[in-house]
């Protein structure tokens, strides 16, 4: 009796060893983030309605790159306001991606971001989504200000 | 290879299982009755052949938290979700959201389960006896108890005529915690009934950190205090229950209501101005949440010869809402006229019934027959969607047979067949449409993007069924073997969710083509009982052919503030691991227990583990015990989490150290307990990889001392 309840406790022990075992051969998929490091905008950036931001980046990741994209839009909510403000003005909304993919590194500079001349002036978030190939993404977030005397985002 | 750890990584915890419970401390503690609850505990696991803990009063009350999860989770394979210092959801062996099912007096707690910010609406105060669990329960409790369940029961009634009763205070240091709960009680001739009300308040909780580290933004703690996570908790219950001869029934209507702030930094962007100090540690500003729980429940029995038959019905209201200050990214949405900072509320209407008959005719063979209704409808309000309106309806049918030749061998088999049909509404977002035409995005998206749920009619029909054995060779030995299938029917949130959660900040996406979850489990429980020395040791093995699990799809999103889209996807899993608890009697009154679990699991498909996998932990407690005093030390090591799906960050590990006591003081004529404990001891700052904070880098909270003190009443009539 005794020994028979000692070998079904090794046989069972040991078939679990076996069952996940053979998950032993297990290939490591990617879970490593893609790395962003953003120079322009910097924090707190004030940039003036109706030119283009100077937008520069640095993208790297372990495996393969995908795709980045920027998105823009208003935090009036951060303060008093909790509704956008009509009349002339138009709150300014961004959103576009770029396809990096075939790249492990790149440098990323372009002054393809408009921002319209009517664009209403205040608080905004600018936001840099990068995923790699795997689905991996990070994100930097930052505050920027709309403002008439900001900067113009041309090269001095 | 890394599961070539597993079983050095399995050495343990101070288990329930393997404590003597004391009996009811109304009545006088003798070493007879003592003996009395052990068996009792030992009947039913012998009576299982699944792993089940019983978790008794005695335990219940030294790890008393205000919060049941908090204090469950002292158990091998049990952990709790949290969401700040308030409150919790189960996870069971790496399972929790719609994978666990609780219950009470028979009933399934029906909230929305599936939100990683949302809690279970369970008044710890009225927590008597637990019994958990582990592993593939659905072929008794239906499709959401695939990973295990919570089962709240009733201590039973007292023997003589009586009105009795119990005060509690509760305090806690680390968030200025206090509460306190009352009950009444009276047993008359064929009534007993009970009647609870309690109550909570804590303000913001401490970490030991002065600054925290979001989106690479150095964010201030003011006062090492995390703003605006204050909250405050109110339940009430009455339960009552009738006996006359074979019959028996009971009926409770409860309902809990818990408040509770969001830390604002960890809603969005960080923002240095949402987290300056507002001046007071107590006050619940916005973001907040709201959830009431409405519960009634009744019990029928009755006893024939050879046929015992049972009926449990229950209707159950969830209400919860979200609030935030209003805001939009859609110039054209107007500011709501009624409640405009209401910004997600869902109310779910749950009635459920079960029927039970069991045949005990015969010594050597059981039969359990079982039928399961349930019928939900969830409605939605507020200026965000996240979850549409939807109806629900499950039944299923089970058959459970024991075969019992002798007391050294039970052998247990069940089938069950369950049938869903899921009714989804449709719903259409104008101001999205407005934005994204102004966005100037083609025609295609618009259209494809404005519908942010698609009406979905789904049918879903499994079986599930489960084959175990328990044998007893000798009194000292018990061994459980149990293998087990399961499915589950996704949840409406897997099928037609469609927004960002504020939660998560991620555009999740339901699939309404989702096929239902499904996978074979497999257990063992092997038990040792000697005379100063016992141990459990549980591996278990689960492979799923179908897992549902939020997958990024590299797809950005086109709603404003979102990245990618996370969709609901199926995928091959694996899920093992197992636990260990011992426990040691030494010489002078001393005592030695030790608790361990590992959860190992893997996306074959992906290739990578699946996320909110517990870490690996040990638990080390010393305890002296003598008359009316006990005292313990306990040392938990959590191991580093570096096994993590996409998109989560891996979690350090932490030594933590922790002390307490209990004391029984005679006062006239009864027992006034007090039970002490300081946990955290060194204020370590560590992170819990299961914490809904923890993906903004809060840390868990630091030192807390805490003070239980109970005083319980009687008079006989």
């Amino acid at each position: 009796m005794k020994t028979t309840f000692y070998l079904s406790i090794v046989i069972i022990l040991m078939s679990f060893v076996l069952l996940v075992s053979c998950s032993d051969d297990e290939k490591q998929g990617d879970t490593t983030k893609p790395v962003i490091t953003l120079n322009a905008p910097a924090e707190g950036a004030a940039l003036q309605p109706g030119s283009h931001i100077h937008f520069d980046m640095d993208l790297e990741d372990d495996v393969m790159l995908g795709s980045y994209k920027v998105e823009i839009h208003n935090n009036f909510d951060g303060h008093t306001h909790t509704k956008a403000e009509t009349g002339e003005t138009t709150p300014f909304a961004y959103n576009n991606s770029w396809d990096v993919s075939d790249k492990k590194s790149t440098h990323i500079h372009h002054h393809e971001i408009e921002i319209p001349a009517n664009a209403t002036e205040g608080n905004y978030h600018f936001m840099v989504y990068c995923t790699d190939a795997a689905g991996n993404e990070s994100y930097v977030a930052r505050n920027i200000v709309l403002r008439e005397d900001g900067e113009s985002g041309e090269h001095q | 290879m890394r599961i070539g750890m597993i079983p050095g990584m399995l050495v343990v915890c101070c288990t329930g299982t393997l404590h003597a419970q004391e009996p009811d401390s109304l009545r006088n503690v003798s070493l007879s009755e003592i003996v009395v609850t052990e068996n009792y505990q030992y009947l039913r696991n012998r009576n299982t052949t699944l792993h089940l803990d019983v978790v008794g009063k005695e335990f219940l009350k030294e790890h008393f938290s205000g919060n049941l999860m908090q204090t469950l989770e002292q158990l091998p394979g049990v952990h709790s979700m949290d969401i700040g210092s308030g409150f919790s959801k189960p996870v069971i062996r790496g399972m929790g959201f719609n994978r666990v099912s609780v219950t009470e007096n028979g009933i399934k707690q029906e909230g929305q389960q599936w939100g990683a910010d949302h809690g279970l609406e369970i008044d710890a105060f009225n927590v008597e006896q637990v019994n958990i669990r582990k592993g593939p329960a659905s072929l008794l409790y239906g499709s959401d108890a695939m990973g295990g369940v919570v089962e709240i029961t009733q201590a039973a009634p007292p023997f003589d005529d009586q009105v009795f009763g119990e005060v509690s205070l509760l305090g806690k240091s680390v968030n200025g915690l206090f509460g306190g709960s009352v009950m009444l009680g009276v047993k008359k001739d064929r009534w007993f009934t009970k009647l609870r009300f309690s109550e909570q308040h804590f303000g913001d909780y401490r970490i030991p950190a002065d600054t925290i580290v979001y989106l690479t933004q150095k964010m201030p703690v003011h006062d090492r205090r995390l703003k605006n996570t204050a909250g405050f908790e109110r339940n009430a219950s009455l339960f009552t229950q009738y006996r006359k001869g074979a019959y028996m029934s009971d009926y409770m209507v409860s309902n809990a209501y818990q408040k509770v702030g969001f830390f604002p930094g960890a809603h969005g962007i960080p923002d240095p101005s949402r987290v300056e100090d507002d001046g007071s540690a107590r006050n619940m500003g916005l973001p907040y949440s709201t959830v009431n729980h409405l519960k009634v429940t009744t019990h029928q029995e009755y006893a024939w010869e050879n046929i015992l038959a049972q009926w449990d019905l229950g209707y159950q209201n969830n209400h919860r809402e979200e609030w935030s200050l209003f805001h939009t990214h859609y110039g054209s949405q107007p500011v709501p006229e009624t409640d405009p900072d209401k910004e997600l509320a869902f109310v779910l209407n749950t009635f459920s019934s079960g029927m039970k008959v069991r045949f005990t005719g015969s010594s050597v063979w059981d039969h359990r027959m079982g039928w399961d209704v349930q019928y939900q409808r969830n409605t939605i309000s507020g200026y965000s969607f996240l979850l549409p309106e939807y109806s629900r309806f499950t039944t299923g049918i089970s058959w459970l047979t024991t075969w019992k030749p002798d007391e050294m061998l039970s052998v247990s088999g069940g089938l069950r067949y369950d049938f869903g049909k899921t009714d989804i509404r449709s719903f259409t977002d104008p101001y999205l449409e407005t934005y994204l035409r102004g966005q100037g995005y083609s025609e295609e998206v618009v259209e494809k993007s404005k519908t942010r749920s698609f009406p979905v009619k789904r049918d879903f029909g499994d079986f599930s069924g489960s084959l175990g054995i328990v044998w007893v060779p000798a009194k000292a030995h018990l061994l459980k073997a149990n293998v087990g299938h399961s499915f589950r029917l996704p949840g409406a949130n897997e099928l037609a969710s469609n927004g960002v959660h504020h939660g998560t900040f991620r555009h999740e996406q339901g699939d309404p083509d989702l096929g239902s979850e499904r996978g074979w489990q497999l257990d063992v429980a092997y038990s040792f009982f000697g005379t100063f020395f016992s141990v459990t040791v549980s591996p278990f093995a689960s492979w799923f052919s179908n897992y549902i699990y939020l997958k990024p799809t590299g797809e950005w999103s086109v709603l404003p503030h979102a990245g990618q889209i996370y969709r609901y996807t199926g995928a091959e899993a694996l899920f093992a691991g197992g636990e260990i608890s011992a426990k040691v009697d030494l010489p002078l009154h001393f005592s030695y227990e030790l608790g361990g679990e590992y959860v190992y699991t893997y996306n074959l498909d992906e290739h990578i583990p699946l996320s909110f996998s517990p870490p690996g932990s040990l638990r080390n407690t010393l305890s002296w015990e003598k008359k009316r005093m006990r005292f313990y030390v306990e040392h938990q090591y959590i191991a580093d989490q570096n096994r993590v799906a996409r998109n989560e960050d891996p979690t350090p590990g932490a030594q933590l150290f922790h002390l307490g006591a209990g004391f029984r003081i005679p006062v006239g004529r009864t027992d006034v307990e007090l039970t002490l404990s300081a946990r955290n001891l060194f204020n370590t700052k560590y992170y819990n990889h299961l914490s809904f904070y923890r993906k903004v880098e809060i840390p868990e909270p630091g030192r807390n001392f805490q003070l239980l003190i109970k005083i319980p009443f009687k008079k006989l009539f």
